[in-house]
């Protein structure tokens, strides 16, 4: 499981209110294992969507998921 | 991937170049102000100012959550950073914000244990995991960042973490918007709707854009063909005569937002009756802080901080970059006193900021125009 490191890209996605676009793998209680577009995988906190389901698209920023 | 690669063809890119020019009225100049840094970034990164035609400007807006910070809020962290025993986590750029006299990177080199995270989550598990030390979260951006802080908040009460304090600076976009409107030195035709703000706030709290300035919005994805149809989107509305909000970025932003997210956040924040915004000074309404029922963590009860206000430097045009008032490349110490191996203001740290998104991507480019 890893964080998007703050210097992908050269900048810090969290502090220039970006968000990643990922997909749902697993959904648990609250949290969900998401997979970003690298393949790069994810715990993320989904209580601000509500319910995910497996293959799910989500927009995460700063490791919860806003839409 | 899906909902990415198809935003960036070039060739689409092209033919919504050619619609927009057939939008434009003949001897008619357009500035358009894109709000958000990431949209800043992109501009430049995939050179969208270039492909444009010379009559349509793009000016940078405020947007950047790095670049707003004050100098004095910056020395307030640190000084929280300084105290014994405390654990302080903050996101990447924050780092090499400057405050005063140094930043935290430094401070962090001179013995403080200051971590960078990506998520306030990331904090509350480091005061999990540390329950003997203070850890304390400094907090930035717009709405939003400021979901994620809130459930953090809300998740470190439902424990009952009592070694959790966050300092709050996360700011909101609309006042500062409200007041580049008012100035009297900057008219502009029309906006690039921020949006992931937009994602948690919705299309509702722009609508004062059309209706008391008269100005289009069009809240837009953050792929080269997002913001390309944006601007499209807003020359069609002002050559049809229209003044609305419009959403470009449909496949992500409901027009009501995030309930949910807007709901968290009204039980964890209150607004501040004023924040010193950086080169903007004192916006009333513009900041959030920890609500009543959340007080007992806001770091600024539980430590002491200096809490002076203290002025940009007087070389610094950051203040009118923000503003779009002068491009980066008109400040006086850009790419020379002020790069990104040494800022001396925050546009310059975060490649958000307009200054450090232009030296980056777009200085090579004008340069060579220029001779």
């Amino acid at each position: 499981m890893n964080d998007p490191v703050c210097d992908q890209a050269g900048h810090c996605i969290t502090c220039g209110d970006e968000a990643i676009p990922m997909q749902v793998l697993e959904s648990r209680e609250g949290n969900a294992v998401c997979v970003d577009s690298d393949g790069t995988r994810h715990e993320v906190a989904v209580e601000l969507i509500g319910p995910v389901t497996p293959d799910q698209r989500v927009l995460v920023h700063a490791g919860v998921a806003i839409a | 991937m899906r909902f990415v690669d198809e935003f960036r063809d070039a060739q689409l890119g092209r033919v919504v170049v050619g619609e927009i020019v057939s939008q434009l009225e003949p001897g008619r100049h357009y500035k358009l102000m894109e709000v958000c840094g990431g949209h800043t970034h992109s501009i430049y990164k995939y050179g969208i100012d270039d492909l444009l035609p010379e009559n349509v400007e793009l000016v940078h807006g405020p947007g950047c959550p790095v670049c707003v910070i004050p100098m004095g809020r910056v020395d307030d962290g640190i000084a929280v950073a300084q105290h014994d025993g405390v654990i302080f986590t903050c996101f990447g750029d924050m780092l090499r914000v400057p405050g005063s006299e140094y930043t935290l990177l430094d401070a962090k080199a001179q013995g403080a244990d200051i971590r960078m995270v990506y998520s306030p989550l990331d904090a509350l598990r480091i005061a999990r995991e540390n329950p003997e030390r203070q850890v304390v979260f400094f907090a930035i951006g717009f709405e939003t960042t400021a979901p994620s802080t809130a459930l953090t908040l809300k998740r470190a009460k439902a424990e009952g973490i009592a070694n959790f304090s966050c300092v709050c600076n996360h700011v909101t976009i609309v006042p500062p918007l409200r007041a580049l409107l008012e100035s009297p030195d900057l008219r502009l035709d029309g906006f690039i709707g921020p949006g992931h703000v937009c994602t948690v706030v919705g299309a509702r709290p722009f609508e004062f854009i059309p209706l008391d300035y008269g100005r289009p919005i069009v809240i837009s994805g953050f792929e080269p063909l997002d913001i390309l149809q944006s601007i499209l989107m807003i020359v069609r509305q002002l050559s049809d005569g229209r003044r609305e909000v419009e959403n470009q970025y449909t496949r992500v932003v409901p027009r009501e937002g995030n309930l949910r997210a807007l709901e968290v956040m009204a039980e964890v924040f209150e607004l501040r009756p004023h924040f010193e915004w950086r080169g903007l000074g004192f916006i009333s309404q513009s900041a959030l802080k920890l609500s009543e029922s959340y007080r007992e963590f806001d770091a600024e009860e539980r430590f002491e901080a200096p809490g002076v206000r203290v002025a940009d430097p007087k070389a610094c045009q950051c203040g009118e970059v923000l503003k779009g008032v002068i491009k980066p490349w008109e400040c006086k110490v850009f790419g020379t006193a002020c790069t990104p191996e040494h800022a001396i203001g925050t546009c310059m740290v975060s490649p958000e900021g307009a200054c450090a998104a232009y030296y980056n991507f777009g200085r090579y480019a004008h340069q060579k125009a220029a001779v």
